[in-house]
């Protein structure tokens, strides 16, 4: 039973409280998992959007503002959930948020309640818990259009009159039906009749009510809540509607025996090859532009230590991760265009099979596709396997996916030393072919990590493998453009704070100790160099030299960060201040076998200090992160050593 | 997965494992134990709901069932611990609901 089921109504004056909006209302958007809640948060909020974590956990929170007639409102769209018990981490969230038991958060002070039009029983039966907290609620049934093309049917005056507030039948897709949620968050201002806590009583009062205070079992509590949602959509004249049928025919092709594993692999090569190939002339441009404000800063600034650091430590070193942010972009791209369309679930069936033989689960190729992108909010959205056991396997082997902190390095070590040749006709070239064998091998450590981890550490029964397969839908072009820009603000936080904090230090460690006669010494004998040269006998068995050994320890504060660093440090040694060629200096230091074992290290590493942190904090403690970076460090130092060895 | 001892069965009730792709049933009894019961509710997956096997997913995989107007993948060892009757069957009983 959830906590919140059994509270009396709240009134809307004690939800004020200190708040960074003071005296703008705050309103929560709740429901769950594919309710058509983001889209609808997005059309309210448009780009006026912020995104961090809730302080202390790292669940993601969005909040935005909606600007109204009556004045500006926050919204705070909350996890996609299922209910309000203490199963999961989002679960706890979103609970305490509402309860404002949220430290730092003030309690939201009305809600709006979204729920999928053409799932009404079952969602009215999810959202039950949220409804019964008796904040001012606004029920908003999406997928209007789609409950209408399949023939569906439901009258949101007779809901509205048995759940008693404000019910709206939108398309969250559509601007124009929105106006009911507008004048809902306009009379949080004006006082207005539509705000009103809504009055149900709830199965788990009705219960005790009924059994003289007795606790409903978990399943008799469901079964009755569902009974009494059956009841709500007669009331409303719920008419369910046909199955989608472009699901029914998409749905044929990509489960299919045969066609299904081969699409599922189409859209990995797919994905593979557009963040390779195809990102190539937004990464020339890129770096291009950067090339092009250095030339002009060189050329006007007058000779000075400002212009050393600006040029050789923040263009040189910031600059050459800013080249990849196309990449990384196009990658976030098409896992929005997976999630959004409803294949990304499909893709979770095909591969639960294999999942389940390793010890994972199909619900844990999401967090671990969300990984390619970055292992953080991979690691934290491991927290939809339920399965206590499959969810730290997941968040163990995360790491190995290859995240897009990594391509920066592969793109730059593959573009220096594997020759460009086609493979497979225009679509498959050698150097693609080098960076999807990079991927795989990061997938096979990751099956052979959670095999041995479920026979071994984490060995015991699983939970039941539940997945929900949303409809297909055209994903839309402002969805995507939001997670873009989200992404990119992301990224140029991290470049703007730990990446340019890195550089600059690493640009001041070789301007000392001053030669003689104050000039700046060889980069060699510079502090930095010093520290590369007690470095050095650790990695020489690698083939690396001192360079690739500061790399490697400035890019544990983020795997990209060695570019950068590798950016500096050739920079500063460069005579030619203008312009340097990186690879073409990595290519003077490096033979083909130490490049190919910085790759294996690479792959197998966990050179990223905020991954740790956020084990630490979702497994609470620090055995497993202590654990996985070690054992990580050790496959890297001996995929390393053996393809230096051999090659 | 924990399964709790099978009650006392009616000759007409199947797991919902066996039943052939397209044929709808009702769901009678969940026979498993503890939390992990939990994410089939959550999801609709209640006594008495309606459950069609619609697709088998690739090489043995999960089969997709429709339940309340949605679709939902669950593995043959979670649908063997759900305990169903043919809709027919089960009319009498949903209809005393």
């Amino acid at each position: 039973m959830n906590a919140g089921t059994g509270s009396a109504a709240r009134s809307r004056g004690s939800a004020q409280g200190v708040g960074v909006h003071k005296g703008t209302p705050l309103v929560a958007v709740v429901g769950p998992p594919n309710a058509g809640k983001s889209t609808l948060f997005n059309h309210l909020t448009g780009l006026r959007q912020r995104v961090a974590n809730y302080p202390g956990v790292t669940v993601e929170r969005r909040c935005g503002t909606v600007n109204l007639s009556a004045g500006p409102v926050e919204l705070i769209d909350l996890p996609g959930v299922h209910g309000l018990s203490a199963r999961s981490l989002d679960q706890m969230v979103t609970r305490d948020v509402l309860l404002g038991e949220f430290e730092g958060d003030r309690q939201p002070d009305a809600i709006v309640l979204v729920l999928d039009a053409t799932r009404l029983e079952s969602h009215l039966m999810v959202a039950e818990p949220v409804l019964g907290l008796g904040i001012p609620t606004l029920v908003v049934l999406t997928m209007a259009d789609e409950l209408d093309r399949r023939e569906g049917a439901l009258r949101c005056s007779g809901l509205s009159k048995e759940l008693g507030v404000e019910v709206a039948l939108v398309n969250a897709r559509d601007v124009a039906t929105l106006q009911p949620v507008r004048v809902f968050l306009e009379a949080l201002h004006t006082g207005g009749e539509e705000v009103r806590a809504c009055p149900i009583v709830t199965v788990a009062e009705h219960a005790e009510g009924r059994g003289g205070g007795r606790v409903l079992p978990m399943i008799d509590l469901f079964a009755e809540r569902r009974q009494r949602a059956r009841e709500l959509g007669r009331s409303a004249g719920f008419q369910a509607p046909r199955l989608s049928r472009t699901t029914q025919r998409l749905d044929a092709l990509v489960l299919h025996r045969f066609w299904g594993p081969l699409v599922f692999a189409g859209v990995v090569v797919l994905v593979f090859q557009s963040i390779f190939a195809w990102a190539v002339p937004l990464m020339d441009g890129t770096e291009a532009a950067i090339a092009a404000s250095g030339n002009y800063l060189a050329a006007a600034l007058p000779e000075s230590w400002f212009r050393s650091l600006l040029l050789d430590g923040v263009w040189a070193g910031v600059g050459s991760v800013m080249v990849f942010l196309p990449q990384i972009l196009i990658l976030f791209f098409f896992i929005a265009i997976l999630e959004d369309s409803g294949y990304m679930a499909r893709a979770a069936v095909i591969a639960d099979r294999l999942m389940h033989r390793v010890g994972l689960q199909g619900k844990s190729f999401l967090p671990l596709l969300s990984a390619y992108a970055c292992a953080i909010p991979a690691i934290m959205s491991a927290r939809t396997v339920e399965d206590e056991r499959d969810r730290i396997a997941t968040i163990f082997v995360a790491p190995f996916m290859t995240c897009s902190a990594r391509l920066p390095v592969y793109a730059l070590l593959i573009a220096a030393f594997i020759p460009a040749q086609p493979l497979l006709g225009p679509f498959f070239g050698t150097r693609a072919a080098v960076l999807t064998g990079l991927y795989l091998m990061g997938v096979m450590a990751a099956i052979v990590t959670a095999a041995l981890l479920k026979r071994t550490l984490l060995r015991g029964r699983s939970a039941p493998f539940v997945m929900e397969l949303p409809p297909y839908r055209l994903p839309t072009a402002r969805s995507i453009l939001t997670r873009l820009l989200d992404r990119t603000k992301v990224f140029l936080r991290r470049v703007g704070k730990i990446i340019l904090a890195v550089t600059v230090v690493l640009w001041a460690l070789t301007q000392f100790p001053r030669t003689p006669g104050g000039e700046t010494p060889p980069i060699g004998d510079s502090a930095l160099g010093q520290v590369g040269q007690v470095i050095e006998p650790a990695i020489e068995p690698l083939g690396f030299d001192w360079r690739i050994g500061i790399g490697l320890v400035t890019s544990l504060a983020a795997r990209e960060v060695i570019v950068g660093t590798l950016g500096t440090i050739y920079g500063v040694e460069s005579e030619d201040e203008e312009a340097f060629e990186l690879q073409a200096a990595l290519q003077q230091d490096l033979d083909l076998g130490a490049a190919v074992g910085l790759l294996v290290f690479f792959v197998f590493a966990l050179q990223c200090m905020s991954t740790v942190a956020v084990m630490r904090r979702e497994t609470g403690g620090w055995r497993w992160p202590t654990l996985q970076f070690c054992y990580m460090l050790v496959l890297a130092y001996a995929g390393a050593w053996v393809a230096n060895a051999i090659l | 997965m924990k399964r709790v001892p099978e009650t006392e069965q009616q000759p007409a009730d199947r797991m919902l494992a066996d039943v052939p792709l397209e044929e709808e049933v009702v769901l009678v009894r969940i026979d498993v134990a503890g939390e992990d019961v939990e994410p089939l509710l959550e999801r609709g997956i209640v006594p008495g709901c309606r459950l069609c096997p619609v697709r088998h997913a690739p090489a043995g995989g999960p089969t997709v069932y429709r339940v309340d107007g949605g679709l939902v993948a669950l593995r043959k060892e979670t649908a063997s611990c759900l305990c169903v009757r043919s809709s027919l069957e089960a009319a009498g009983v949903l209809d005393s609901n």
